[in-house]
């Protein structure tokens, strides 16, 4: 080990005598900024992962859309089923509706679903909490959790639904009837938009809401486990006819994963600057610690060492303070994710707002999801800064003449 | 006669002070042959521990020339040729004596088995052997002189240049750090300049210089 290495090493942590308070205080300051940049990317990361999870589990990754209504579904589905990048495909159809019960009102988005296929795209099953999605018939609905408490119906309990279709008829002075269904069953995703305002039918039954006859609006394809979404997207787009367009999930959903994105890189930016003040404390105390040690600098000089070296020894304090805040910042980042739903909870039922959290946020749980590039980018960003911070000490002890320095007082 | 270690010819040193210089050092000439023990006695501000810093390659005469082997000092060449020993010692705290030792060792790369043996040697010889582990806060102001005395001796150089390592010592204490220096000096062959203010002690010197008007008689 060269000796400039060795001696930021002791002087950082000197053997067996004195709590290291300066080294402390300046790990310290590193690992903060660290931790909760590890947390605040993880979570954003999170709130965009499972957007994904939701998404793909009840939709797919891909979805086939006409320029307006798929009229002829079956020979789309039969090309998609064919394509090598495809593992299941079903059709669909969606739009809202009125719904009302007990006379409780609501406009939920009703999606029909092909019963006999929707499996090999979504796995619905898994996310019914009351009733079975096999007892979903052309005269029932399945619907999100918190939409049936808003409604007050249970399974059961019967609902009428109004498709823009019954007001058209509406205006045309026919009269009108509302469909109803019953309903067979509630489902919960864990995510608040999902989970309050979604209401599964037949396809057949909605394809009449709509008045659409054999036309769909489009089908949700499941890709193979290997095929990147983009890449499923444009490759099922070759084999499509003219008109019908393939599109990954991420396009439905681009402005809000760019919202998320933009703020999560904000968000990142501006808690740097946790790292960037946490780096001038570091700074201080190496300029602090060039005045006390002016003696030994010289002494340093005296016995041989460039001023190149000294500077490095400065240097290297910087980077160990970087790198040891770096270590202890990502441990403790992680240990607060571990019990970041515990945390949260805590705080948001001491403050008795725990709707609050579900309705703005979304999510039952609070998500994380850590991607490899951030941490790598905080990791090398903090030890980076930490290690600029040496810079100045650095100069400031390489400046110093051995003789000058030998006689300070 | 022994080879020159040490040359010095000419050496002139001078520091401003207000509008005019105070010329310190007005042509000082000095050999030093390898093995041999020379003192350097003046009354304060004449300029001993400049002369000691020009010797040493800290600094740089105004005019004049000073050889180390019969080539000019250079940092590179400080560590394997010189080593100095000082009036307050200094020790780097964080260390214990073995690891001070070894930092002058440490100059020259990674010290090695080879190198920590010599290291608790050079303790053993000046006597602090059972204190290799101790920090210098742990130490008499005695035993930290001794640590710096074997840290000088720790590449085996060609010179060793003391300035005034008895100043902060009692008087049995310097004395025995005295006993030390010219004892080791004359051992490993080492060539010693020892600048001090006691007469006892230049006396034990082989040439006893004084320092006087910027010139060494």
């Amino acid at each position: 080990m060269p000796w400039f290495l060795y001696l930021a090493l002791k002087q950082l942590f000197p053997t067996g005598r004195r709590f290291p308070f300066f080294t402390a205080i300046s790990v310290t300051g590193v690992a903060l900024g660290v931790a909760v940049l590890v947390i605040v990317t993880s979570v954003m990361g999170g709130f965009g992962y499972e957007i994904r999870r939701m998404i793909v589990q009840t939709e797919g990754e891909v979805q086939v859309k006409a320029n307006g209504l798929m009229e002829d579904p079956s020979a789309v589905l039969g090309m998609v089923r064919a394509s090598p990048v495809a593992a299941g495909a079903t059709p669909f159809v969606e739009g809202p509706v009125g719904a009302v019960c007990n006379g409780r009102p609501a406009y939920p988005e009703m999606r029909g679903i092909d019963v006999g296929s929707v499996a090999s795209v979504a796995n619905l099953a898994r996310f019914v909490r009351a009733g079975r999605l096999e007892d979903l018939d052309d005269d029932s609905v399945i619907l999100s959790w918190e939409l049936a408490q808003r409604l007050g119906a249970g399974i059961g309990a019967e609902i009428e639904v109004y498709s823009p279709l019954l007001f058209e008829r509406l205006k045309a002075d026919e009269i009108v009837l509302p469909r109803r269904l019953r309903v067979a069953g509630l489902f919960e995703v864990g995510h608040q938009h999902l989970d309050s305002s979604v209401a599964y039918v037949t396809l057949r039954a909605a394809q009449e809401l709509y008045g659409l006859g054999r036309a769909v609006h489009g089908i949700n394809v499941r890709l193979k486990p290997e095929v990147g979404d983009a890449e499923g997207a444009q490759q099922l787009q070759a084999a499509l006819p003219q008109g019908a367009v393939a599109r990954p999930w991420t396009h439905k959903w681009e402005s809000f994963l760019w919202v998320l994105n933009l703020e999560k890189t904000i968000n990142f930016f501006l808690l740097l600057f946790i790292v960037v003040i946490a780096a001038f404390s570091v700074m201080s105390s190496l300029l602090i610690s060039v005045v006390r040690k002016t003696r030994e600098i010289g002494l340093l000089g005296a016995l041989g060492a460039s001023p190149r070296d000294v500077a490095l020894c400065f240097c290297a304090q910087a980077f160990l303070i970087g790198t040891a805040g770096t270590a202890i910042g990502v441990g403790l980042g992680f240990t607060v994710l571990h019990f970041r739903n515990q945390l949260v909870q805590g705080i948001a039922g001491a403050l008795q707002r725990q709707d609050t959290l579900r309705q703005f946020y979304h999510f039952t749980d609070l998500p994380s999801h850590t991607l490899p590039s951030d941490l790598i980018l905080t990791v090398v960003l903090a030890i980076l800064i930490s290690t600029l911070a040496g810079l100045l000490p650095a100069w400031r002890a390489a400046r110093l003449k051995p003789v000058e320095a030998l006689r300070s007082e | 006669m022994s080879e020159t270690v040490l040359s010095a010819s000419g050496v002139r040193k001078s520091y401003p002070s207000g509008d005019r210089r105070i010329e310190v050092l007005c042509g000082a000439d000095l050999r030093v042959a390898a093995g041999e023990s020379v003192s350097i006695r003046g009354e304060s501000g004449s300029g001993k521990s400049t002369l000691l810093n020009l010797l040493s390659g800290l600094d740089a005469p105004d005019s004049g020339e000073i050889r180390w082997d019969g080539l000019a000092p250079s940092a590179g060449r400080r560590a394997r040729f010189l080593g100095m020993v000082f009036q307050s010692f200094y020790l780097i705290p964080e260390l214990d004596a073995l690891q001070n030792v070894l930092m002058a060792g440490r100059m020259l790369g990674s010290p090695g088995a080879e190198s920590r043996a010599r290291a608790r040697d050079l303790l053993e010889r000046v006597g602090l052997g059972g204190r290799a582990s101790h920090l210098p806060a742990q130490l008499s102001g005695g035993e930290r002189q001794r640590v710096a005395v074997a840290r000088a001796l720790m590449n085996s150089p060609s010179l060793l240049l003391a300035d005034e390592p008895t100043g902060n010592l009692d008087e049995r204490t310097g004395e025995a750090v005295i006993d030390l220096l010219l004892g080791l000096s004359r051992e490993t062959g080492t060539a010693l300049v020892l600048v001090t203010h006691n007469p006892a002690h230049a006396a034990r010197t082989g040439r006893a210089l004084t320092l006087h008007d910027g010139l060494l008689r």
